[in-house]
């Protein structure tokens, strides 16, 4: 595999599970803050746990039981579902119409409602246990659907989605553990915006190629596509910020 | 169990759709593009990728616009 097809599922893989990463550690420091470490780190590890299983069956049965062009449109459809999801938010929070995500903001409210739940010392804390291995298993299943999707291409393909995954998760736990604080110094939304607009790239790509239809440059093509759906965002940003120059800041389900 | 179930379904939802007529237009798009590389001639039959690529900016801008339309009535 040569260093542009390597770079180009690396890149976008560590981009986008980094994003995830922040978000479980935001979770899992706050539990761990305010309940003790026991307790999330055991979530957090049969979280790790439970991801691998549904990895390595899904992920198996992906690679040797769908044929190829198969699995290129069914990832191309998802990808496109869930990098649709990402870009919508993004531009609505860049335009002003939705706020901005706030990792600060959602770790001082964690931290508040495990203070009000109370602890018992003397027995497991499963409430600790419970949110941390679920805030791991959401984000780390999206973390999965990243690395399948940009692994999407083939083994080598796969290979360096899996690795860029994996620097991702060292480098957020790794600041987790030396600054024991929320990331917010990260530029969350800004990568968000990215992230989506690579994962609708990758969604267009890989649902015409399951279609039958070859991109003129293979690979290569990905950027210029990645550069109309950046032209279509930055347009989009402008539209709405047209329609309402002050904002509007409604809630994200509500748009 | 149910419960455990239906939660695990909303999530996985939820991880792929926001927005219901996103996501159909998004499906509509690869069944537009889908039909159009199966009925093209030899000289169009690789215009499905940039079709499909036009087709999402399109619902792109247009799934906004409503948006904004919708914010702009609800005040």
């Amino acid at each position: 595999m040569d260093l542009v097809n390597l770079a180009v599922a690396a890149t976008p893989s560590f981009i986008a599970s980094s994003v995830e990463f922040v978000e479980a550690l935001t979770i899992v420091l706050a539990v761990g803050t305010t309940r003790g470490w026991r307790a999330p780190l055991v979530g957090a590890a049969l979280a790790a746990l439970t991801l691998a299983v549904i990895v390595a069956v899904i992920g198996v049965a992906l690679v040797t039981v769908v044929p190829r062009h198969v699995l290129q449109i069914v990832v191309g459809v998802l990808l496109l579902l869930f990098g649709l999801r990402w870009l919508r938010k993004a531009i609505l929070r860049y335009a002003g119409i939705v706020a901005l995500h706030d990792e600060d903001l959602i770790y001082q409210r964690e931290v508040a409602e495990l203070r009000a739940q109370g602890l018992k010392k003397n027995e497991w804390d499963w409430v600790g246990t419970l949110i941390s291995y679920k805030s791991v298993l959401l984000e780390g299943l999206e973390v999965a659907f990243i690395v399948i999707a940009f692994g999407a291409g083939g083994a080598a393909a796969m290979s360096a989605a899996v690795w860029g995954a994996i620097a991702a998760g060292v480098v957020v736990i790794g600041l987790g553990v030396a600054l024991k604080q929320p990331l917010t110094q990260v530029p969350e939304n800004t990568m968000k915006f990215g992230v989506g607009a690579m994962l609708t790239t990758f969604g267009v790509f890989w649902s015409a190629e399951g279609l039958g239809t070859e991109w003129p440059g293979d690979a290569l093509s990905l950027f210029g596509i990645l550069g109309v759906i950046l032209a279509i965002s930055w347009a989009s940003v402008r539209m709405l910020n047209a329609m309402h120059p002050s904002g509007a800041q409604v809630g994200a389900r509500n748009v | 169990m149910s419960k455990a179930l239906k939660a695990i379904w909303e999530n996985v939802y939820g991880l792929l759709v926001d927005d219901g007529s996103l996501a159909l237009g998004a499906l509509a798009a690869v069944a537009i593009a889908w039909l159009f590389a199966a009925i093209a001639t030899d000289a169009f039959e690789q215009a499905g990728g940039p079709l499909l690529l036009v087709l999402i900016s399109a619902l792109v801008l247009a799934n906004l616009y409503t948006a904004g339309r919708r914010i702009s009535r609800a005040r």
